[in-house]
């Protein structure tokens, strides 16, 4: 091996300012699309739980619209072809969070409907048979205990989102891995930035991914 | 109101066959790589010893913890200069890419090569069978037929994560939209268009992996994540 690569992170370090626009650019939109994603999941999961057809089959084609398309796309059709439907411009960021708030809206959706399917009938039934309207029995019965076997999944989404956030840097939002772009082509050094923010985002999600599992193995052990 | 109008977009219609046809070669190069890579790391996750176990585990964790954008990126503009080599857009998504998927389908083979009774390995064992052979003979045929389903969806993820590779600017249905979409001034259209090409590969995809995991449940099998 010739002339080994001398690495050097001080031109990293330096520039932490403009890192840390980025990681605060990335903060916003994860606490954008974990809101409004689970949020709006929620809403069409109660939707594909539902009887009604002119409820569930919208539900229905909305989560396999956007489960079973790119998130990349979403993102790019939100930003360049929208606006050509609307009379406004739309930033980066609306783009960015439109596009994976729904896409996490659709996968969080087919939890919460799963977690809900997995509370036995029989206590939903019990609930109304001491007099709950059902949305008291589903409020007060089988979410608080469907949302426990949920926890897992959703924790997993939200690792999930997070490492979507990096996408918006296709449409020039302002978040870690765009600035990561402008500094490693400022300092014409790729190999320290970028390995940079990659230990970042590990150092970002590792915990959280430990506690998922932490979770799984509690929930293995407590009840099936 | 916009007036639509997809005739620009037929116009060029082998500009996005093209695209899509190379998101399938990197989908397809980076499964033919990432299927047996990822065995490979399953194997020496469940390994008694350490410096097996361990290297594996760090590859697997750190694979999946950091966003795939980042990986390509590093691969694609770090890579190069530590090691001297010339990087293709092509090369660097397909080793991004299997690698990646690597690290999660060592968990789906995991998960299986688990899931199979502690038992069954001890008779085997008391048979008179080598462990290597008892993997092959005995568990490994139980396990993959459980995890076809997880192995699937895993593939599925893939081809939508390919998308990324446009970002480094590889010929990829998504950049031959883009292309498009600049040359025809049409991007409302041209962004549909692939929106809904990617919708019928990716739904029909799905809905197999969903009939065959239906013909699995009714076998009795299936079930390993």
């Amino acid at each position: 091996m010739a002339a080994l690569y001398r690495w050097n992170f001080a031109p990293v370090f330096e520039n932490a300012e403009v890192l840390w626009a980025g990681a605060l650019g990335t903060l916003r939109l994860f606490a954008i699309c974990v809101v409004l994603g689970l949020g709006f999941g929620l809403v069409v999961g109660f939707g594909r739980h539902a009887k009604a057809p002119w409820i569930y089959l919208p539900a229905t084609a909305f989560v396999e619209f956007f489960r079973n398309t790119p998130v990349l796309v979403q993102i790019l059709w939100f930003y360049y072809a929208l606006p050509i439907l609307l009379p406004f411009q739309i930033s980066p960021l609306t783009a960015a969070a439109l596009g994976i708030s729904l896409n996490s809206a659709a996968f969080s959706a087919e939890i919460y409907r799963g977690g809900i399917e997995s509370i036995d009938r029989g206590q939903a039934e019990a609930a109304r048979a001491l007099g709950m309207t059902a949305a008291q029995a589903m409020r007060r019965v089988v979410l608080p205990q469907a949302l426990r076997r949920m926890l897992p999944a959703l924790t997993n989404r939200g690792i999930e989102i997070f490492k979507m956030t990096t996408l918006a840097s296709a449409v020039a939002y302002v978040e870690l891995l765009q600035q990561g772009k402008l500094l490693a082509s400022l300092n014409f050094n790729p190999i320290e930035t970028y390995t940079v923010i990659a230990v970042v985002f590990f150092l970002c999600l590792l915990p959280l991914v430990q506690a998922t599992y932490a979770l799984e193995r509690r929930l293995g052990r407590s009840d099936a | 109101m916009h007036a639509w109008n997809f005739a620009p977009v037929w116009a060029n219609a082998d500009l996005l066959a093209l695209g899509l046809l190379n998101t399938l070669k990197v989908t397809g190069a980076a499964l033919a790589f990432g299927v047996p890579l990822g065995l490979v790391l399953a194997l020496m996750r469940l390994s008694q010893r350490r410096w097996l176990a361990w290297p594996a585990g760090a590859v697997i964790e750190v694979f999946r913890t950091t966003p795939p954008l980042v990986q390509l990126f590093w691969f694609f503009f770090a890579l190069p200069i530590l090691i001297k080599v010339e990087m293709t857009p092509y090369v660097a998504a397909v080793l991004t890419f299997s690698i990646q998927s690597a690290a999660f389908f060592a968990e789906v083979f995991r998960g299986g090569i688990v899931s199979v009774e502690r038992g069954q390995w001890e008779a085997a064992r008391a048979l008179g069978m080598a462990p290597r052979q008892v993997m092959r003979r005995v568990v490994l045929p139980q396990a993959v037929k459980r995890m076809v389903p997880a192995f699937l969806e895993r593939a599925i993820e893939l081809m939508k994560t390919t998308t990324l590779v446009a970002i480094i600017s590889y010929a990829d249905l998504l950049f031959q939209t883009n292309e498009v979409a600049q040359k025809t001034f049409r991007p409302l259209e041209v962004f549909t268009v692939t929106a809904l090409i990617y919708f019928a590969v990716i739904f029909a995809a799905s809905t197999l992996v969903h009939g065959v995991e239906r013909r699995l449940a009714a076998s009795g099998e299936g079930l390993a994540r």
